[in-house]
């Protein structure tokens, strides 16, 4: 289809529409504020005339003989009866007001002044600065001036009453002239030497004749503007009051035609585009049928578009404003029409204009008109054009699948029948989409739509699926389900890194939950206490072709945050290796090839020794096996011993955490960037079989008996903070004394809270390590902390010998009651049990007290997280909406994009953190990559020669690929590689 | 008055005087003038001189590398 093709938008004008335009373009003019007649029918040059667009099916557009969804409408437009404003332009009409003569147009600059504005403005366009400024600066220079510079008319102020009304405000004489006149010449009551001013010195001073001034006085004659200053200036007296003189829109309208075009430029207007006038509409577009729906109820009744009622409101009014002005209505009428014309015109373009009440449905509810179709989360921009619902998506539950590859997700067999993916048919793949099409749409794998040559669309049913298949030919597209190996889009929100949406490769499955192998839950953040997530079916060649090349989990597995991998070994994971590892156990034939049943090895190396007669396998010997075979490294890990791995076997050391997990595992991470990323997925996927394998080997449990400690453990941490208490004791009584010397900069308050602070952080300090001293090395929880699996040595700490003291603000608990914390206390008891202390273990029990200190501590944790993630997600959509236009350029440069260079090197060094070696020492291992590249070349020589030069690894490659692979004739689930 | 370009944390500021030099830069990033990053002629770590237009290269020790060069365009 050639309309399909995509275009390319060469650019974007905004300006103002003339109003002949809008006559030009309109389908008809529209005159009656009805819509449909008795039959149902639109009535001509009605609001819903024909010739604006259809919506029903069958009618026919008047305009383009179009059918409705083909047609996309057509403007129409209402004659006004007098000129309105624009709401959206009030701010640009009072800045012209402002800035030109009220006689001649001209902007109230001199020459020098408007070349000076119009140079700044060309600057900040050019070093991207808000132009607003210099128009601004420019508007105000121009109100300062009293008079036009160009015809000398004197200036008014210009005030602006929110929203639509303008007023000049000119100082005219008051109407109590006479009583001020005759006031001011009053002797001052108070000043016995001030005799008055009699009317004969008043004459003699302002050169007005006496009977004159008998006659202001009098009030039997206004004196002129000149006799008015001098009277002013006479008497110290102001004569005058502030006389609002409103404009009307055709006012404004008349005003600004006569402002030229080159005086409009200064003020930030285009004069090629848009006009001032135009701001005062005397045309009004009436948008077309389909952008204002009219709905059929169910009873038959028709029910309108909120800006159809606005359309008929203004019909209505214009139409009043005519027959009232024709019929020779008096002025206060017509001006109260006019301003209800305003009102409409003015709501229909924004009902949330402050100052102006909102126009109303009959039911009450504010009506939503053009400015609220655009604005905000659910407005055009952000909720329809930004943010769109999409087919071929499915959500569900997600839950663990140890048996998938990290780069595969399991697709319920119900969500992988309604995702599909067109097939077009060759004569190569004739058979295939006709097995899928006779299938029918309930069998998996099998088809719900086919697309005949001729563009037609035909369902697959039940009852015609086998009659269409054998329908199908070569050129025929086929909607087929989803089958194993397909590429699809995966995504769980929140999506705070580009890993949260990754390409995974489809494996079909029973049931109803989204399978993910575990390691890929740290860069999803996904867990599966019911967290659900988003599948997104690709639906066309580039896409698949991208999201396998670019956003295959294995193409993530380094994060581009700390450069170093995010995925790898999790919890169980990391327990598993650390168990085969750490003590290098022996494992008989059978046991080491359970161990390795579920990874790619399936032959054993020489065995390390002999047993009783028997031959053993040692658990590191099993873990090099998933190696590669050069593989040599040396580093220390999280359990704390040296790690030494040379030639891909594990000479001595821990596999744990450092080695293996996500976050930075030394050896996913240097496999990763040394080998390839395929080598670390398979890597990954191997090292977390044989981990679930090892782990289960030897049983691995947590039970509520491993936390306890013997007696005699118990009585030394007891000791330990009897001591503690006792100290604290000693404390409170030298404070109490006044003899607790203050540390600098402190209070002697703070000073005795710091050390009972630093006293009870040491006592459970001490009582953690009398427990650790007493758990054994074989301890699961111990286990798992020295490894990193899970939880660190304080849990175990808080669990068996002491929980510790308690905070709220980071201050031991001080809230509650007056001067104490709870009514178990005297006032202002010190003691460490009265803040919060918590003495006892999780194992032992908390006392009441302790629990509801413990509580209070822990819903501050609780309300903390919950205001730190909604402040960081504006502060990151914040950063997001900033440096979103920002890209790395191919001259190595980050510019935005008006081209303006943010970094003249990306990152000041131009490197990316993932292709960045993560070791601190050396960072390039220049040697071994030498080494390297040359026995590659080698081996390449005489290889290349007969073969067809340079061949790419197989990064992208499904795990499907290769021959005899028909998934649509249920082949089973092929091994990982 | 504190000499703020003595400071140990502002790095050095020059003043490009010579246009050559400064199309010579112009001419590798390929930019025009405006569209190199700006600095304020009030910015107190310009060097003596600075007008509105001139284009000052900054040299400052980076955390990726150890010399960072940075050209930018002196505004008002």
């Amino acid at each position: 289809m050639s309309l399909n093709t995509p275009k390319e938008i060469g650019g974007i004008q905004f300006g103002l529409m003339d109003p002949e335009t809008y006559r030009d373009m309109s389908a008809t003019k529209v005159i009656t504020a009805d819509t449909y007649d008795d039959d149902g029918y639109p009535i001509d040059m009605g609001l819903m005339d024909p010739r604006l667009g259809v919506i029903d099916p069958g009618l026919e557009c008047r305009t383009c003989g179009q059918h409705s969804g083909s047609c996309n409408g057509h403007f129409g437009h209402i004659e006004l009866a007098a000129p309105v404003i624009h709401v959206g332009f009030t701010k640009l009409i009072r800045r012209l007001l402002r800035s030109t003569c009220r006689e001649c147009g001209r902007i109230a600059l001199t020459a020098e002044e408007k070349a000076q504005f119009q140079e700044n403005l060309q600057r900040a366009i050019d070093l991207d600065e808000d132009e607003n400024d210099v128009l601004k600066a420019a508007v105000r220079q121009a109100r300062k001036a009293s008079q036009c510079p160009h015809c000398g008319a004197k200036q008014h102020d210009i005030k602006h009453e929110k929203p639509t009304t303008y007023y000049e405000v000119q100082d005219v004489l008051a109407g109590d002239y006479s009583e001020r006149v005759a006031e001011a010449m009053q002797p001052d009551p108070d000043d016995s030497e001030d005799e008055g001013t009699s009317p004969q010195a008043l004459a003699d001073e302002t050169g007005i004749e006496l009977d004159r001034i008998n006659d202001i006085l009098s009030a039997e004659f206004r004196p002129t503007t000149e006799a008015r200053k001098s009277l002013e200036k006479a008497l110290g007296v102001d004569l005058t009051e502030e006389d609002m003189n409103k404009l009307m829109p055709s006012d404004i309208r008349d005003w600004f035609e006569d402002i030229p075009d080159e005086d409009i430029e200064v003020l930030g207007i285009d004069p090629g585009r848009s006009r001032p006038e135009w701001m005062i509409l005397t045309v009004l577009p009436v948008p077309p049928v389909t952008a204002r729906p009219s709905i059929t109820l169910d009873n038959g009744q028709r029910s309108e578009d909120d800006l159809t009622h606005k359309l008929v409101d203004i019909i209505r009014i214009n139409q009043r404003f005519m027959e009232n002005r024709e019929a020779g209505a008096p002025q206060l009428i017509i001006e109260d029409l006019w301003e209800l014309l305003q009102y409409h015109v003015t709501t229909f373009v924004d009902n949330e204009i402050s100052g102006t009440p909102p126009a109303r449905h009959r039911s009450g509810r504010p009506l939503k008109t053009l400015s609220q179709r655009l604005k905000g989360k659910e407005g055009r921009f952000r909720g329809s054009l930004s943010g769109k619902r999409v087919n071929f998506s499915a959500r569900t539950v997600i839950s663990p699948d140890p048996t998938l590859s990290l780069n595969e997700v399991g697709v319920p067999e119900r969500v992988a029948r309604e995702m599909t993916q067109t097939l077009n048919v060759t004569e190569r793949n004739l058979e295939t989409a006709q097995q899928y099409v006779s299938n029918g749409p309930e069998g998996h794998p099998g088809a719900n739509y086919v697309r005949r040559p001729d563009g037609r669309r035909l369902k697959v049913t039940e009852k015609n699926c086998e009659e269409l298949a054998t329908k199908i030919e070569a050129g025929w597209e086929v909607n087929r389900h989803l089958v194993d190996g397909d590429i699809v889009i995966f995504n769980r929100q929140p999506s705070l890194h580009r890993m949260s949406i990754m390409a995974h490769e489809v494996v079909v499955m029973p049931y109803k939950t989204f399978r993910l192998n575990t390691t890929v839950c740290p860069p999803y953040n996904a867990d599966f206490d019911g967290d659900e997530m988003n599948m997104h079916a690709l639906q066309n060649e580039e896409a698949r072709a991208e999201a396998r090349v670019l956003m295959r989990v294995q193409e993530q597995i380094l994060s581009p945050r700390f450069g170093e991998n995010i995925i790898g070994a999790i919890q169980d994971h990391i327990s598993g290796t650390y168990l085969l590892t750490h003590e290098n156990p022996r494992f008989t034939e059978t046991q080491a090839l359970d161990l390795l049943r579920a990874t790619s090895v399936d032959e054993l190396p020489d065995p390390d020794g002999e047993e009783d007669g028997k031959p053993f396998w040692t658990g590191r010997t099993v873990f090099s096996e998933l190696l590669p075979d050069d593989l040599t490294l040396s580093f220390t890990s999280s359990t704390g011993d040296a790690v030494t791995i040379e030639d891909g076997q594990l000479v001595e050391g821990t596999i744990d955490e450092d080695a293996v997990g996500a976050f930075g595992g030394e050896i996913v991470d240097t496999i990763t960037k040394v080998y390839s990323k395929t080598r670390a997925r398979v890597f990954v996927n191997e090292v977390a079989s044989l981990a679930m394998r090892a782990i289960m080997h030897f049983g691995f449990s947590l039970g509520i008996d491993d936390e306890s400690i013997p007696d005699e453990a118990n009585e030394m941490v007891d000791e330990a903070i009897t001591n503690a208490h006792e100290r604290i004791q000693e404390l409170i009584t030298t404070y109490e004394a006044d003899e607790l010397d203050s540390l600098p900069g402190r209070t002697v308050d703070e000073t005795l809270e710091m050390k009972i602070m630093q006293t009870l952080g040491k006592a459970r300090d001490s009582a953690g390590e009398i427990a650790e001293d007493h758990f054994a090395d074989d301890n699961p929880a111990v286990i798992m902390a020295r490894s990193g699996a899970r939880g660190s040595m304080l849990n175990l700490t808080q669990m068996a010998g002491c929980v510790g003291q308690q905070a709220v603000r980071g201050e031991r608990i001080n809230r509650g009651y007056e001067d104490r914390t709870l009514s178990h206390y005297k006032p202002n008891d010190l003691s460490a049990e009265a803040h919060g202390f918590v003495e006892n273990s999780y194992r032992g029990g908390l006392t009441p007290r302790e629990f509801f200190f413990h509580a209070m501590g822990g819903r501050e944790g609780l309300v903390d997280t919950a205001v730190r993630t909604s402040k960081s997600g504006y502060l990151q959509r914040r950063l997001i909406n900033a440096l979103s236009e920002l890209e790395a350029q191919y001259d190595g440069t980050v510019r935005d994009t008006s081209d303006t260079i943010v970094q003249f090197e990306y990152g000041e060094d131009g490197t990316s953190p993932v292709k960045v070696s993560s070791s601190e020492e050396h960072g390039i291992d220049v040697d071994n990559i030498v080494d390297r590249v040359l026995e590659s070349e080698f081996e390449n020589e005489t290889e290349k020669e007969r073969f067809l030069g340079r061949e790419e690894p197989p990064t992208n490659l499904s795990e499907y690929a290769g021959p005899g692979l028909n998934k649509a004739q249920g082949t089973g689930v092929q091994s990982d590689d | 008055m504190v000499d703020v370009s003595q400071h140990k944390l502002v790095p050095e500021h020059i003043l490009l005087d010579d246009p050559e030099e400064i199309e010579e830069v112009l001419e590798e990033y390929n930019v025009s003038k405006t569209n190199l990053p700006k600095i304020r002629t009030k910015d107190s770590a310009l060097p003596e001189g600075a007008e509105p237009g001139d284009v000052v290269k900054i040299v400052r020790e980076s955390r990726t590398t150890d010399r960072a060069v940075v050209y930018r365009l002196v505004i008002e």
